[in-house]
């Protein structure tokens, strides 16, 4: 009997919270997503042929964990197969905002243009423990301009 | 050092590709904070010490990758991967890879003309 | 080149569903489906074990060397319960290819219980409570009469069946198959309470026809009866779905039931249990 409470009580706190910080969550990430839409991030691995830019390695990274209530339904659609639809919102989150870091690493350091963008999904394991880490990174390209110190600070490096 | 996931680097011309350099970091959180996320898991949300956790060892694992790039006298680290695997419970290892290179500056007159 | 950032439309990536109506209808469906599925199974499994022949069961105890009873019990009380127990048989009446074997053991747990290859276990902890032969030949008769049915090997097959079927299903689910195994087990019980009131029915004859009368033989129920709504957790109607057994009051109403369509009487002597049994019950 006090299984079944505490069960119920996890299972509306999983329903109510999760639903909640999922549509908060979501509101935040297109927002942002409009924010940070004028600098480009390119799934290609050539950089444009004209400009002069310096390259850095950037990264944006979450864990992003199920709540009760779609771990519960998971594991009842895991019997009958199909869509499992309460980890297809969880993933595309935690895509998405893994992006969104990124880009704001990229702004931070005034970058034009983000390329050959990778996203990497993980499954983070403890016990019985829902979460998944998505890393997303790639290559800031800075305008020269923007960056002469680095710039001289490459050039010394590589002279060294 | 430069490290970069690119392959082409503009302005940059290739001297020598100088082998597989690699850096990996395996980290676990305490028991701690295995609860709280276990508490995090009725909620639902971000797991922000897994967050932290994780983006430390991504720097130390890349601290490390500089580091044999330079013990081997490169002075650049191109087409850089990184990969995350999850090993046992709570515990994590973050492995990035790349081509350890050695390059020069190539003079701006040397570059094709922009349109 | 020339290069931007098109944003896409939402929800491409994420199938829209209502969560709530979601989850309410794939709880429904896997609750009727495990339920289906140990109906099946336990009618298979049940019917199936039936086919095994007795010996087999006799042997299979033999084989496995359970010791039923930790000290060695008073001879007296051995002697008498396999007695009353072979009047019982005779009424019963037990098949010819089954033979049945009381155990006493001396520890103070109130009941008792039949197992496969014709074992039967009474407590002390049951017998200090009998008020007279009569109830005890019904508890006895009873337990007879789940040999005689061949329960015991049934809800093993039916049971194992189940089980393992049932982990089968819900091994990688995590919460759900949790919950699900519940509603798998509760449907078992609704088949063990279907064997309890067809041995009940099966061992009132049997008092009848050994003693002539039905009295005094629901007044362990009724004891029972007592013992549990002194320390009553759940309420009547969660109890009447997921006990093992029925209620003890519902099993009395039961007794007089059957006695009355039958045409027993329930006036009659009661026959005392031997002076003796209780110094019997106590081996120190």
């Amino acid at each position: 009997m006090t299984q079944f409470v505490i069960f119920i009580v996890f299972l509306g706190c999983g329903f109510i919270f999760g639903q909640m910080a999922e549509k908060k969550h979501y509101k935040s990430i297109i927002e942002r997503e409009q924010q940070t839409n004028h600098l480009p991030v390119i799934a290609s691995k050539f950089p444009p042929e004209s400009g002069s830019y310096h390259q850095q390695l950037i990264a944006g990274s979450v864990v992003v964990a199920s709540d009760y209530f779609k771990s519960f339904t998971a594991g009842l659609i895991n019997i009958f197969g199909g869509h499992v639809t309460p980890y297809e919102s969880l993933l595309d989150r935690g895509r998405r905002e893994a992006i969104l870091r990124m880009k704001h690493e990229a702004q931070q350091i005034n970058a034009d243009y983000v390329f050959n963008i990778k996203l990497e999904t993980t499954r983070i394991a403890t016990g019985r423990l829902g979460a998944i880490e998505v890393l997303a990174y790639g290559t800031a390209l800075i305008p020269h301009q923007n960056a002469s110190e680095q710039q001289d600070a490459q050039q010394n490096a590589l002279q060294a | 050092m430069l490290i970069t996931n690119l392959e082409i680097v503009p302005n940059i011309r290739i001297i020598k590709h100088i082998g597989l350099v690699q850096g990996s970091s395996v980290r676990s959180k305490h028991v701690g904070r295995d609860i709280m996320a276990g508490l995090k898991n009725i909620f639902g949300g971000e797991l922000q010490g897994y967050t932290e956790l994780l983006h430390e060892s991504r720097k130390e694992a890349t601290e490390r990758l500089v580091k044999q790039a330079e013990s081997i006298g490169a002075n650049a680290v191109l087409n850089v991967r990184y990969s995350t695997s999850s090993i046992a419970a709570g515990a994590a290892e973050i492995f990035v890879y790349g081509t350890a290179v050695q390059v020069e500056p190539i003079n701006d007159s040397t570059l094709p003309s922009a349109e | 080149m020339r290069y931007e950032n098109r944003q896409s439309p939402e929800g491409i990536n994420v199938t829209k569903v209502n969560p709530f109506a979601q989850f309410l209808k794939l709880l429904a469906m896997a609750a009727i489906f495990v339920v289906l599925l140990v109906i099946v199974l336990q009618f298979f499994g049940g019917a199936l074990a039936k086919r095994i022949p007795f010996k087999y069961e006799v042997q299979l105890m033999d084989n496995l060397d359970i010791s039923l009873s930790e000290v060695e019990p008073s001879a007296e009380i051995v002697l008498y319960l396999n007695e009353l127990a072979a009047r019982l048989a005779s009424e019963i009446p037990l098949s010819e290819d089954k033979q049945v074997y009381v155990h006493y053991n001396d520890e103070s747990v109130f009941n008792a219980f039949a197992t496969i290859g014709g074992n039967l276990l009474f407590y002390r902890g049951l017998l200090e409570k009998m008020p007279s032969e009569n109830a005890l030949a019904m508890v006895m008769a009873h337990e007879i009469a789940h040999i005689n049915h061949r329960d015991p090997i049934s809800g093993l097959g039916g049971g194992v069946a189940s089980m393992i079927a049932l982990s089968m299903v819900t091994g990688d689910t995590g919460f759900a198959g949790s919950l699900l195994t519940q509603a798998g087990t509760v449907t078992v019980t609704q088949f063990t309470r279907g064997m309890e009131t067809a041995a009940d029915t099966a061992a009132l004859g049997a008092v009848y026809r050994l003693y002539g009368h039905v009295n005094g033989a629901s007044s362990l129920f009724e004891i029972m009866g007592d013992v549990q709504s002194d320390n009553k957790s759940v309420p009547d109607w969660l109890e009447r779905f997921a006990a093992t057994h029925p209620l003890s009051n519902d099993r009395v109403e039961a007794v007089a039931n059957t006695a009355q369509r039958n045409g027993w009487s329930t006036e009659g002597e009661l026959t005392p249990l031997p002076d003796a049994f209780l110094d019997w019950l106590n081996i120190n």
